[in-house]
């Protein structure tokens, strides 16, 4: 056996430290580099709509990229949050702990989000929530580093109410999923139609990931409601619709922001003809630069669509990106700057104004509801239904 | 005998652990994945290299032989690498997570690795750890060094309910039996609301007598560390105390009751073994290493939700104990590093880390079902080896 | 309603109504005012539910609960057949069954993509692929990772198979494209429906139904009268007896893999067509599942499994019925079921008689 030999050992570690760090290194670059962040639900069942909007995000850093006058370069870091609590503080604390990161746009699952606002309080981070709707990511806290480009679910769910009643309806059976999503579109729409004179028969939680749901729906199907409201995500939504369908429940199906996604209508087929949906925001090709900004998608040639919250997250990180230009790479100079959108600082986007609140929430006035028509989330006022052409269940 | 002769010993043991000190602090500062990749490829070369010329043998041995020396230089080179990255949140996270897990583990190795009770709820019973923290630091005011005590403390107790089903059920049925509980346990979590549901829990940081450990350490106007360190020194402590504790326990009577047990139940019970007892002792100690770190990891992390204890968690601290070879502690720490650091750091491999790991472990059940650093055998000198 | 009922529901708005105030402080998250609502609302429906649960609302438990149990007693058959012949439980069974349901939808695409646009020819291309494809599956299974691991430690096994399931649902959802999401599973069996009072009777549901009980009477069939299964049993009972007397151990140990992994495509097409949707997850509950009914009834012995399969799925039924308002605790109370028969008669409910060398 060879004598153990120091030089050799030596040698070879030392050849391995050298090349890694020579590889470690990088070019030298003309323009400052800068981090900035994005996180989003890129797998599982509202995978959709969180590649829509990292791809979104991606296009408003690449357009900055290309502009000659940008002051810096940006790199985009992207995280996946699964749509789980868990791994969304993850993923946030990577960000937070990255000292490079400067600011990010963050998470579509509300249920995350509502997780994660503690960990980038912790670390500093200013954050633009993208996508998520819960009413507590912003109001629930004083924290100076969250704020929000999109809507709350308070006024989607009284647009729903007063809705649905003026339609006709009368009762209703409620399902939602247990996670503060769920509880908080149960809590604002139950409130709401209660005010509007609709009656609730009976209100089911079930978990995010249930995969069977016959006992609530043959409960429900003896309760005999008109209207079958889902307070959740498109997975379980897909499965709620098709289990109905097998029990013969022939109420109508409501839903919220969380089932207008392709994904929602690719999974339930032929099924999801008549679903109705609310969102808060108006559909994408009608905002101030909505087709503007449709058009640069379509020449990035992404391969999935930007969903229906896209354009928020190329706002969120357009304005991110415009903070840094103005006040440079440093964590608390852009929440201090982004603290200052308001009133007459208030920022224009593709998606109107951006004048963020005392809790960094900005207001989105207008609710689009939705009907699936043919395959496809069609606007109510547009659609076959409202002209009478084509008929609800129950009318 | 001079200071030399003393030193020559150990010098082997003290190249390596400044080498793979190093060496980890090298791989834990690069940022690009080629060069992470490179690093990484070489490594492995280098043990391959040390394996091939015998120098691995060597080195075991001079392990075995001053075994109390070395376990102080590899605390020693733990502490180097958290003074060289006191700023770095991100590698310091991952230095306690890795320290948290070896813990667990040695909980799990004790149960497995020394009397042969399979365990596939480790997950559930690190689950028990962090809520009972999470709990008790945001409704009492008890003393969170306690609570870390107090986290073992319950995990043992919902442990010793599996108890029976556990002692009376072998191989394939025991299996099941925490199988089932792993599940269970999740999804009660999910379901019932008290403890969180699918929302979670938020766990305040720790803080020992008014040193509040989610602060970052600023002493002076420059110097401001990363309030990880608190944790990564808190998680050293414990690491060293339960290693510490394994270690006696495997050496002494009791360890050698344990492989009775394990190795042939029937032969020892005619021995006269209490099989029971010293399943018993082996469940409930394994539960409590658990436990512990898990009460550590919540106040850590700040945030617990049932999706992190899933059966796949499970199966990865199964893993990780079949990996380093079970029932020797240093694989255990080995194994570990590799699979918390290595996908953290190759992000082209994040997404596939579940099934790179069990590839992993099924070409190791093929071809080397005793893992990276098998147990050597038990030794009545340390280091002695027969020829 | 009756009038008892209407002035419930009145009271529970009451309730309700007396929890949530407009402008609140939402609060910390889980223990808002909506979860008392849940709660407000749904204890009037145990109340309710005593008074009346009319008889259509009773068969359609019942049909629920058929569903559920003859799809856990194949899996629990799958896992018989893998024990009896070789003493192993396959940990993977669960993951095979998603496969297979994943290659019927595969192969559903692929054919009607070409023109294919018969239902039943679909189905029975999808049938024929999914079940071809596990059964070489299985039998490569056992050829490479269990035969290779006959004469080490059980646990060696045990570990295998279960990272093997785990490598199959993370190669799914990794690869499989939108692995990740749930797959719409076509409805390729007729879905003309018939309703009774509150229960409606789906023809396919009842074509399931029937499939299902068919195939668990064929595999019985096939154990108990043909001369393979005479073989299989031999090789369960006495390996060598049987090597003695002729019989192949390593070929009939292959082909028992590739029964049991074409059995459990069949269920995954079952499963898939019965929720119209597949996920890469759906294997693992019902891999656990199906053990457990396995167990429950006695390792090694099928109408132990199928018997356990039911009965698994009358627990949940049952759970289900008595806590409608929190179904998803049916999952709880039958694995804690399962630990306490465990702890009772830990060789299941039909004893294996195990003979141990020492």
């Amino acid at each position: 056996m060879p004598k153990f030999r120091f030089t050799h050992f030596a040698a070879v570690a030392a050849a391995a430290m050298v090349t890694g760090l020579a590889l470690g290194m990088s070019p030298a670059g003309a323009k400052e580099k800068v981090t900035v962040g994005f996180i989003g639900p890129l797998s599982g069942g509202t995978s959709s709509n969180g590649i829509g909007g990292r791809n979104s995000a991606d296009l408003a850093v690449r357009l900055r990229n290309a502009d000659p006058n940008a002051k810096y370069e940006y790199e985009l870091l992207v995280q996946d949050d699964e749509c789980k609590p868990n791994i969304g503080v993850q993923a946030a604390t990577k960000f937070g702990a990255n000292k490079d990161m400067i600011a990010a746009a963050t998470h579509y699952c509300s249920a995350v989000a509502i997780s994660t606002v503690d960990v980038y309080h912790k670390f500093g981070l200013p954050i633009i929530v993208w996508g998520a709707v819960l009413p507590d990511i912003t109001y629930g806290n004083n924290y100076k580093e969250v704020h929000r480009v999109n809507g709350t679910m308070i006024n989607q769910n009284e647009t729903a109410a007063k809705f649905m009643t003026g339609l006709g309806y009368q009762t209703w059976a409620i399902i939602h999923d247990t996670t503060d999503y769920g509880k908080g579109h149960n809590k604002y729409f139950s409130e709401n139609l209660v005010k509007n004179g609709g009656k609730i028969l009976g209100t089911f939680g079930v978990t995010s990931d249930q995969q069977d749901f016959f006992a609530e729906l043959t409960k429900i199907k003896s309760l005999n409601p008109d209207v079958l409201y889902f307070g959740g995500l498109t997975p379980i939504g897909v499965r709620i619709r098709a289990q109905m369908e097998r029990l013969g429940l022939k109420a109508q199906f409501q839903g919220t922001s969380g089932i207008v996604s392709d994904t929602f209508i690719e999974g339930a087929g032929p099924l999801a003809e008549g679903v109705l949906a609310f969102r808060e925001g108006a559909p994408t090709e009608m905002l101030p630069g909505g087709k503007l900004f449709l058009e640069q998608y379509r020449e990035q040639g992404y391969s999935d669509p930007p969903e229906a919250y896209g354009a928020f997250a190329f706002t969120a990180m357009n304005l991110i990106l415009d903070t840094i230009e103005a006040v440079g790479p440093d964590r608390k100079k852009v929440r201090n700057a982004l603290n200052n959108v308001t009133g007459s600082n208030a920022a224009d986007s593709i998606t109107g104004k951006v004048d963020f609140d005392d809790h960094g929430q900005n207001t989105i006035a207008v609710i689009t509801k939705y009907v699936s028509q043919d395959g496809k989330w069609t606007v109510w006022e547009n659609s076959e239904y409202a002209s009478g052409m084509r008929k609800l269940k129950g009318m | 005998m001079s200071a030399r002769g003393r030193l020559a010993p150990l010098l082997p043991g003290i190249v390596v652990a400044v080498g793979v000190t190093t060496y980890v602090i090298v791989l834990l500062g690069v940022e690009s994945q080629t060069g992470i990749a490179a690093l990484l490829a070489a490594g492995a070369g280098a043990v391959l290299a040390a394996a091939r010329f015998g120098v691995a043998a060597r080195m075991g041995r001079a392990f075995g032989k001053r075994d109390n020396f070395l376990n102080l230089l590899v605390v020693l080179a733990i502490v180097v690498l958290t003074v060289y990255f006191y700023e770095d949140h991100f590698v310091l996270l991952m230095v306690a997570t890795v320290i948290i897990y070896v813990i667990a583990c040695l909980g799990l190795n004790l149960q497995f690795g020394y009397s042969g009770v399979l365990n596939f709820a480790g997950a559930a019973f690190f689950g028990v750890g962090c809520y009972t923290a999470a709990v008790l630091t945001k409704n009492t005011d008890v003393p969170h060094l306690v609570i870390l005590v107090a986290g073992g403390l319950m995990a043992a107790t919902v442990g010793s309910v599996l108890l029976l089903p556990v002692l009376r059920t072998r191989g394939h049925y025991s299996a099941v039996v925490t199988i089932a509980f792993g599940l269970l346990f999740k999804i009660f979590l999910e379901v019932n609301d008290t403890l969180g549901g699918p929302q979670g829990l938020r766990v305040d940081g720790m803080n020992v007598l008014g040193w509040e450990f989610n602060d970052n350490i600023e002493i002076g106007e420059n110097f401001e560390a990363s309030f990880y360190v608190n944790y990564v020194v808190v998680g050293l402590i414990l690491l060293v105390l339960a290693f510490a504790l394994v270690r006696r326990i495997e050496r002494s009577w009791i360890g050698l009751n344990l492989d009775a047990v394990r190795l042939d139940e029937t032969a020892a019970s005619c021995f006269g073994i209490n099989i029971m007892r010293w399943k018993i002792t082996a469940f409930i100690l394994g539960n409590f290493l658990i436990g512990l770190a898990g009460a550590l990891y919540a106040m850590m992390l700040g945030f617990i939700a049932p999706t992190n204890f899933t059966f796949g968690d499970s199966l990865i601290l199964v893993s990780i104990v079949l990996l380093g070879g079970i029932g020797n502690p240093w694989g255990l720490a080995v194994a570990t590093t590799i699979l918390i650091i290595v996908p953290e750091k190759l992000q082209a491999i994040q997404e596939y880390r579940f099934l790179l790991f069990a590839v992993m472990v099924i070409l190791i059940l093929l071809f080397r079902p005793e893992g990276l650093l098998p147990r050597p055998l038990r030794a009545y000198f340390p280091g002695w080896r027969p020829k | 309603m009756d009038g008892l009922g209407e002035q419930r529901i009145r009271l529970g708005y009451a309730q309700a109504e007396r929890h949530v105030r407009p402008g609140t402080d939402p609060g910390r998250p889980g223990t808002g005012p909506a979860a008392r609502w849940s709660t407000a609302s749904s204890v009037e429906f145990r109340t309710r539910k005593a008074h009346s649960m009319d008889v259509g609302l009773f068969v359609q438990y019942v049909m629920n609960g058929l569903m559920l149990g003859v799809m856990y007693a194949l899996v629990a058959v799958g896992f018989t057949l893998f024990f009896g012949v070789m003493n192993i439980i396959n940990f993977s069974h669960g993951d095979v069954v998603m496969v297979g349901a994943f290659v019927g939808l595969a192969t559903y695409l692929g054919v009607s993509s070409i023109g294919v646009e018969n239902p039943w020819g679909q189905l029975a291309a999808a049938m024929i692929v999914a079940a071809s494809a596990m059964a070489l599956m299985g039998a490569a299974v056992a050829k490479y990772l269990v035969l290779p691991l006959k004469n080490a430690p059980p646990l060696n096994t045990l570990l295998i198979t279960l990272m093997l399931g785990t490598a199959l649902h993370e190669a799914v959802r990794l690869f499989y494209p939108r692995g990740a999401n749930p797959q719409r599973f076509p409805s390729l069996l007729p879905t003309d429906a018939y309703s009774f009072g509150n229960f409606t009777l789906r023809i396919d549901s009842v074509i399931l139904l029937g499939t299902g009980l068919l195939a668990i009477v064929g595999i019985h069939l096939l154990i108990n009268r043909t001369k393979l299964g005479l073989a299989m049993r031999a090789v369960a009972q006495d390996e060598d007896t049987a090597k003695t007397m002729g019989i192949d151990f390593d070929r009939i140990v292959l082909i028992t893999f590739a029964i049991g992994s074409a059995l459990a495509a069949f269920t995954g097409i079952l499963h898939g067509l019965y929720y119209s949707e597949v996920n890469f997850a759906m294997g693992l509950l019902l891999g656990v599942i199906g053990f457990s009914s396995a167990i429950v009834g006695g390792l090694g012995n099928i109408y132990g499994a199928i018997i356990g399969g039911f009965l698994f799925a009358a627990l949940q039924t049952l759970g289900v019925v008595a806590m409608p308002f929190a179904s998803a605790y049916k999952d709880v109370f039958a694995f804690g079921v399962i630990i306490l028969i465990m702890a009772w008669r830990p060789t299941g409910l039909i004893s294996e008689k195990i003979s141990e060398r020492v």
